[in-house]
């Protein structure tokens, strides 16, 4: 019985070995596709199977790789030099970290680029090295963050979308005196209370905040007083036990109708319909500020393409790019994920998100904020720990000073290291 | 004679000789490393220079490094007076003659054998949903909200700690009661000694040793606590939870401070060898007094 095992272990040991050598033979061209997001692994998939089906007759395999983790991974392999061919990630400190490297292919030559959105490739600009303008990232999806509100009470309670936050104030006002709970905050699980600073943030900081932050040319305490009183103000008209209510609770709740608006992103949608089939669900930028051309829909670069411009097979790479980016497959991705597409004409028809689809088609969009804060910055704690002290009553000036004195503090001390 | 003691089974050495190779290969080796690396400004990737103390000079600035060692040593002292006291009363009660003792023992140690991050995810629902809603329908304020997003979420994860903790240290102790001599009894008995007294005159000073072996290990593992604070409250609200251990692991891996965070473990590595050693002399002279 011992022996057995001993025996099949050792075969598949061998037949491990072999695989891994034939697997880097010469008559197969098989392609890495690192994924960094493992929410997206089938629908890849998907694409990444149809795209070898086509390619079958000439040899050409690509194999998806979505590790857990895989920012870290990914970041070793850099360190070893051992870069993926075809890369896909968000558009954030691990892109930064990829490109700055100085390992990914110019893609601004390729023919699908006059297709993507602006405001889009700006964002994966914005966060390259030194802000170059160079195409080494193509972004293909991008998420939004708003208020998700109930249709259905909005319609009984006769609401209006508001576009201002005075409106924005009537209309909290209408729905607690008809009895209802305005807001669903999740604070429990801390990432979410950066939702409503991030749609907040790009509306109501001065233009070219985060490069003078970054420079030490000003501070949080100077110019984010306004949000972070009007986050507290949110607070206010929350549920009672909005700091112990984590994020699946919190949607559950919401989707049965618990309350009228949560803040949070397109992600959370596919959570509303498990909790309740039935849920009439709609998104509308959020109203911070009293002009409302200056009320962006918060929406960031959830998935681009990036290659590795020492692949051996950098044409293929570059193909499978392409393929990726033709209207009909960026349409099947972004239905399957219920996402939004870099690429122009591409539109996320789902009603469910139709209050931000034309401000996302006309690129009225402005990135995270987060995006930009320094890694290490955890913004996400310090507002759990303003809320924290909302809820025991200390004094509000007090609180926000104290708030904005130790984000400053923070933001020093991470930008630092 | 002689030879008889000379020749010990090579087979010895063998067991020993791996377990020290194994231990060193997976366990001391990531250790010298990680002093290593606590020296230099490495990111856990890519290019690194030598800094010196600089890391370690940081701690003592850290406003966050300085209130998760003030969390951890409240939250170490509490559980460890606490865990002791319930489990050597646990005990006491488990090795009288009462009834079902076998299965009350079983009940007892069943925290124990469940991981501890299910049992925080457990409690996490129970203190979510089910605490709320009996404080809601009894008409009591302080239960009414998640205990867990509140100042006092510190209570909630001592309580879970306690109550999964216990059993290990009840075995313990119930281990260093059977082995007391019934004679000892019989002889108190005599003498007259009852209840409390014999407690505090027999009992107790003859676990002595069962009382060191669970101070330390509790002061140990408490002092390192992680599984329960990520399961339940991720060292929030704030970062009003969050433990040494916890803000190790949330900052030397998500933060980029790989090689600072690095220091910090060594930090406390030095702290939790020198409590256990003031613990393991303090105690042990005591039990040589009672000895």
């Amino acid at each position: 019985m011992r022996r057995k095992r001993v025996f099949g272990t050792l075969a598949l040991v061998l037949g491990m070995t072999c695989l891994l050598v034939t697997g880097c033979g010469e008559k197969t061209k098989e392609l890495e596709l690192f994924s960094s997001k493992a929410e997206n692994a089938d629908s890849l998939q998907k694409l990444v199977d149809e795209f070898n089906t086509l390619h079958e007759s000439e040899g050409v395999k690509v194999v998806l790789n979505t590790p857990a983790d895989a920012g870290t991974i990914l970041k070793t392999r850099l360190a070893k030099n051992d870069v993926p061919d075809i890369m896909s990630m968000g558009g954030d400190v691990n892109y930064t970290e990829v490109q700055s490297a100085g390992v990914l292919a110019d893609l601004g030559q390729e023919s699908y680029m006059s297709s993507i959105q602006a405001s889009y490739q700006q964002m994966v600009y914005d966060v390259q090295k030194d802000k170059e303008e160079v195409a080494y990232g193509v972004p293909y999806a991008t998420n939004a963050s708003g208020v998700l509100y109930n249709v259905d009470k909005f319609e009984e309670l006769g609401l209006e979308i508001p576009k201002t936050w005075d409106e924005f104030l009537s209309v909290i006002d209408t729905i607690e005196a008809a009895g209802e709970k305005p807001f669903e905050f999740t604070l429990k699980d801390k990432w979410t209370g950066l939702c409503p600073w991030n749609s907040m943030a790009p509306d109501l900081q001065p233009d070219g905040f985060t490069d003078a932050r970054l420079a030490n040319e000003t501070t949080f305490a100077d110019t984010h007083t306004e949000i972070a009183e009007k986050y507290l103000t949110l607070l206010d008209h929350a549920q009672a036990d909005f700091m112990g209510t984590g994020y699946d609770d919190g949607n559950k709740a919401f989707a049965n109708g618990e309350a009228v608006m949560m803040i949070n992103g397109n992600w959370a949608i596919s959570q509303f319909t498990n909790a309740n089939t039935d849920f009439n669900v709609d998104m509308f930028a959020f109203p911070a500020s009293n002009d409302p051309a200056k009320n962006y829909v918060t929406s960031g670069v959830d998935v681009l393409f990036c290659v590795n411009k020492d692949s051996k097979n950098l044409e293929l790479a570059k193909e499978f790019v392409a393929f990726m980016m033709e209207p009909d497959h960026a349409k099947q991705y972004i239905n399957e994920q219920f996402a939004f597409s870099a690429v122009e004409g591409v539109v996320q028809e789902d009603a469910k998100v139709d209050g931000v689809k034309e401000d996302i088609a006309n690129g009225k969009v402005a990135n995270f904020p987060d995006h930009y804060y320094p890694n290490g910055f955890d913004l996400a704690a310090l507002l759990s720990q303003m809320s924290l002290n909302h809820t025991e009553g200390m004094d509000r000036g007090e609180n926000i000073k104290q708030f904005l004195a130790s984000c400053d503090e923070k933001y020093d001390i991470s930008n630092v290291q | 004679m002689k030879k008889k003691k000379r020749g010990v089974e090579p087979i010895y050495y063998a067991g020993v000789g791996i377990m020290g190779v194994l231990f060193f290969l997976f366990h001391t080796i990531s250790f010298l490393k990680g002093v290593f690396y606590s020296f230099t400004d490495w990111k856990g990737y890519g290019d690194w220079n030598f800094v010196g103390l600089r890391n370690y000079l940081q701690i003592f600035k850290d406003t966050d490094t300085i209130s998760a060692y003030l969390f951890t040593f409240k939250f170490a002292i509490i559980c460890t007076i606490l865990v002791n006291i319930i489990s050597l009363i646990l005990a006491c009660a488990l090795n009288s003659n009462i009834r079902f003792k076998n299965f009350v023992k079983g009940v007892y140690f069943l925290p124990y054998m469940l991981g501890s991050v299910i049992v925080g995810f457990i409690f996490n629902f129970i203190f979510a949903n089910l605490i709320p809603a009996v404080g809601q329908h009894l008409g009591i304020d302080a239960l009414s909200t998640n205990l867990l997003g509140t100042t006092s979420a510190i209570w909630g994860i001592i309580f879970v700690t306690i109550w999964s903790g216990c059993a290990f240290n009840t075995l313990i102790y119930l281990s260093g009661l059977q082995s007391i001599d019934t004679d000892v009894y019989e002889a108190a008995a005599l003498d007259g000694a009852k209840g409390l007294r014999k407690f505090t005159r027999i009992t107790f000073p003859l676990l002595a040793p069962s009382f060191t072996i669970n101070m330390v290990l509790a002061a140990k593992g408490y002092l390192m606590v992680y599984d329960q604070i990520m399961a339940m409250t991720d060292g929030g609200p704030g970062i009003s939870t969050t433990s040494i251990a916890v803000l190790i692991y949330k900052k030397g891996f998500g933060g980029g401070q790989f090689s600072y965070q690095m220091a910090n473990a060594v930090v406390l590595f030095i702290v939790v060898v020198a409590v256990s050693v003031f613990q393991l002399r303090v105690l042990e002279k005591r039990e040589e007094k009672i000895g």
